[in-house]
């Protein structure tokens, strides 16, 4: 007692600032405690977790098998089937248990397919879980929103369409891309119809994921794209040129050809390796009388059209470009004069000798 | 000099000090608070991520990823084969031996049979000239890898011959002695592809340490804590700057380094600078800066993200003497580095470049060490007057030591709560003893390369890498 209340006098008798600093050492001392408290009952809680998570895991994977492998009469009811369902909606009442009982239900509908997808998708839907999904879409949390948008879709819940769309220009990019793939997974081709009026950017991921989505569909019949191509957004332009090249749209030469002198240059430059697929030849005259005033990323990507649409007339403008100052067009341009005459390309004059243009040819005539 | 004279000195020092700590203290709470938010966004944002079509999607951008080795002989099979196993659809391997006198080329062309081949480089960086040629191999199975024999000329002269040769869209600059997790490249590349208001110039990974953790077949089996405590305390301070250091500067946009043992980068902008500066030991940090710097000069919206991920793990020094030498090096780089882009510093026209990160870096991480140097030299100073009171001194020190231990905690808790990485029964109590005996044991050394990397970098200019002698991951393997 004597030695705190020595303490006090001393504390008390001190600066301002010691006193403060004494403060914040009681502060921080007093952190160090609950923080290595809290760090060990983490670590406890997260190795009990993970312990009664594999436990539940492969009790609710046992119930789900027995579910798939029940007898059942005409309607596809059975009293097996029906304790299982009982079993569940215990569980799902409970919010751990239910995260474990979604994530096993994903995790078995992700290494099943037919009938017995579909017998989990009926599942799930028989059950509160989709209940619980849709009521996840009314949460002021966008990531709560995005998780039951991502939920519907992956158990394939068509009737949640029109509570799913309320969100197709949500704020945040990560709903939006949850309601583009449910709509493309749920609706195939129909689903890109967002893409009519969508303001919002679509970035190269997303574009990549609806694009993968869309190839694992059994109908591959693409609905019309040029609107698309036509839009405003030039995010929706760059997906439907991804479109037109992944579909072979010959139809869409003329919407195309259009499209050479859009403005922006992403689009541009997406383009020219379509119409290069699509061995759209009218645009090569288009791209020449521009050639100078376009930008080295489309002069590089023309040369590489051309690689796959050379004619013999293309020869006088190949040979323009023979000493560009741009390494990629000039590679380009003597493999071009190679193919095309292959004398001239022997007889070029090799200087200087330690030139990139000497070190193309000599490659050139080796490879 | 009279005594009143003194006094104004003693008392001028006085506050230069108590500013300069209660700004260091400041500046990591709002960093650590920076970093939560960010942890926590990047949690809900990833949490359900399908990196699947990415995985297999024919149009996924290509990626080149560029390892520089130097007499790796002893790892070299094992490391190219972990690089090899990446799960990307679009990817290649470039291997540049940088003049190594051991036989690692012998044993890359005989493991993978490789072929001598003519190939056309685009020299757009200048490199030290190819030494044996550029080799491919003739097994379909390793159709990705390409192996290039040059002359020596440092690591960055090795990555700026990868940088030439690759044909991808991005580089994925690693130390051919780390290892990859095999889905590194899918979330490397998501902020590349999903950005669409700014342009992503580079992506940062986090290296953690492998040592004392089980790796198989280039695959990391499982994760434990090593034995000795330099090693431990690398483990601490690796989680303190990774998950709550870079963490923050990514929210703020500030991202000045980028570990050279893995990052991606938008190859175009790379060779647009001229690569990477050969001139330095810190290239790593250098490229950064550059890229940044080039981007605010040429008005254009940019971004250098992170991934806080455990993609990346690799061998930390063991011993005294190599960690001292590695550590002088970084000293050395930064100096370097922040010597070199000075203009930058306080300059309005670099924005938050200028006004926020690179004063930072300047004043808490250049001129951290001399200040705590000269702080020691000052309470010796003190001492010998006999002007030290004993009882403030001890308030003091125990008020940053607590910090120090609190920040190093809340590192711990930041990685529990999301990675959790470190599961093993026992391994939570070895890092808080860690985190409350690693000023003593640790940070004396970390000051005394620091002082040795200033003390060279003035004096002993010829001074380059050292020489880091590497037991190799693969010896881990379990039994």
């Amino acid at each position: 007692m004597n030695k705190f209340q020595y303490f006090l006098e001393y504390y008390n008798g001190e600066p301002l600032i010691i006193q403060l600093v004494w403060m914040v050492s009681c502060f921080l001392f007093l952190t160090v405690i609950i923080l290595i408290i809290y760090l060990k009952f983490l670590r406890v809680r997260l190795r009990e977790n993970e312990k009664i998570t594999e436990k539940y895991t492969k009790d609710y994977e046992l119930l789900l098998i027995t579910y798939l492998y029940a007898e059942t009469d005409e309607n596809g009811v059975s009293l097996e089937r029906q304790s299982v369902i009982n079993e569940l909606e215990k569980g799902i009442e409970n919010t751990f248990k239910r995260k474990i009982i979604v994530a096993t239900f994903l995790k078995l509908g992700n290494e099943i397919t037919g009938e017995m997808a579909e017998s989990i998708h009926h599942l799930y839907s028989q059950t509160k879980l989709k209940k619980y999904a849709l009521s996840k879409l009314k949460n002021r949390n966008w990531y709560i929103i995005a998780r039951g948008i991502r939920e519907l879709t992956l158990f394939h819940v068509k009737d949640a369409h029109d509570q799913v769309v309320k969100h197709v220009n949500h704020s945040r990019r990560e709903v939006r891309k949850e309601v583009q793939l449910y709509l493309v997974n749920l609706f195939h081709f129909e689903g890109l119809n967002f893409l009519d009026d969508l303001q919002t950017p679509l970035s190269e991921w997303d574009q990549i994921q609806l694009l993968e989505e869309l190839q694992k569909m059994e109908d591959q019949q693409i609905p019309d794209i040029s609107l698309w191509l036509k839009s405003t957004n030039k995010y929706v332009v760059i997906f439907a040129l991804k479109l037109a090249e992944i579909y072979n749209q010959f139809g869409m030469k003329d919407v195309l050809i259009e499209l050479i002198s859009h403005k922006d240059k992403k689009v541009r430059l997406e383009l020219i390796p379509v119409l290069s697929h699509l061995h759209v030849i009218e645009a090569k005259e288009i791209f020449k009388n521009n050639f100078n005033e376009s930008s080295k990323d489309e002069q590089i990507e023309f040369f590489k059209l051309l690689e796959n649409l050379i004619e013999p007339s293309d020869e006088p403008f190949i040979i323009e470009h023979i000493y560009n100052e741009n390494f990629e067009v000039k590679y380009s341009a003597l493999k071009l004069l190679k193919v095309l005459n292959t004398t001239k390309f022997e007889n070029l004059e090799l200087t200087p000798p330690e030139s990139d243009f000497v070190k193309i040819v000599e490659f050139i005539k080796n490879y | 000099m009279d005594t009143s004279t003194i006094n104004i000195i003693l008392l001028i020092f006085h506050y230069l000090f108590f500013i300069y700590t209660v700004s260091v203290i400041i500046s990591y709470i709002v960093l650590a608070f920076f970093s939560i938010v960010e942890t926590l966004e990047y949690q809900k944002k990833n949490r359900f991520v399908n990196y699947k079509e990415i995985l297999s999607s024919s149009i996924s951008p290509s990626i080149s990823i560029i390892a520089p080795a130097y007499n790796e002989s002893l790892n070299i099979i094992e490391n190219v084969r972990s690089l090899l196993s990446n799960h990307y659809a679009n990817y290649d391997v470039i291997i540049v031996n940088d003049g190594s006198k051991d036989d690692s080329l012998e044993k890359l062309i005989k493991s993978y049979s490789l072929v001598k081949v003519d190939y056309l480089v685009n020299e757009q960086i200048p490199t030290k000239p190819l030494r044996e040629g550029i080799f491919k191999s003739t097994n379909p199975a390793f159709e990705k890898l390409i192996v290039v024999d040059k002359e020596n000329g440092g690591k960055s002269d090795a990555l700026n011959m990868g940088l030439n040769l690759s044909e991808s869209q991005y580089t994925a600059c690693i130390d051919v002695d780390c290892l990859l997790l095999e889905d590194a490249l899918q979330k490397m590349i998501k902020p590349f592809l999903e950005l669409t208001e700014v342009q992503v110039i580079a992506t940062g990974g986090v290296i953690r340490i492998a040592n004392a953790c089980t790796i198989k077949d280039g695959k990391l089996l499982d994760v434990d804590m090593p034995k000795s405590m330099l090693e431990r305390a690398q483990i601490l301070e690796y989680i303190r700057s990774f998950l709550l250091g870079r963490m923050a500067w990514s929210r703020l946009n500030g991202l000045l380094v980028i570990s050279g043992a893995f990052g991606m980068f938008d190859k175009k902008i790379a060779i647009e600078i001229g690569g990477y500066d050969t001139n330095t030991v810190g290239e790593d940090m250098e490229i950064i800066v550059r890229m940044r710097r080039h981007m605010e000069e040429e008005k254009r919206k940019y971004k250098v993200a992170y991934i806080p991920d455990p993609l990346c793990w690799t061998e930390a020094p063991d011993n005294y003497k190599i960690f001292t030498s590695q550590r002088n090096r970084w000293t050395r780089g930064t100096i370097e580095v922040l010597r070199k882009h000075r203009k930058i510093a306080l300059n309005p026209k670099y924005k938050s470049l200028g006004l926020v990160s690179f004063p930072f870096w300047f004043i808490f991480e250049r001129m951290a060490p001399i200040i705590e140097v000269v702080g020691i030299i000052y309470f010796c100073v003190l001492m010998y007057l006999k002007a030290l009171r004993w009882d403030y001194a001890f308030v003091f020190f125990i008020s940053a030591y607590l910090f120090t231990v609190v920040f190093s905690l809340v590192a711990i808790l930041s990685e529990e709560q999301t990675y959790h990485q470190y599961k093993k029964k026992g391994t939570g109590i070895k890092l808080i003893i860690t985190s409350l005996i690693e000023p003593f044991i640790f940070h004396p050394f970390v000051l005394y390369a620091a002082i040795r990397g200033n003390f060279d970098y003035i004096f002993n200019k010829k001074k380059k890498w050292g020489v880091m002698t590497r037991k190799g991951l693969s010896k881990k393997e379990a039994v």
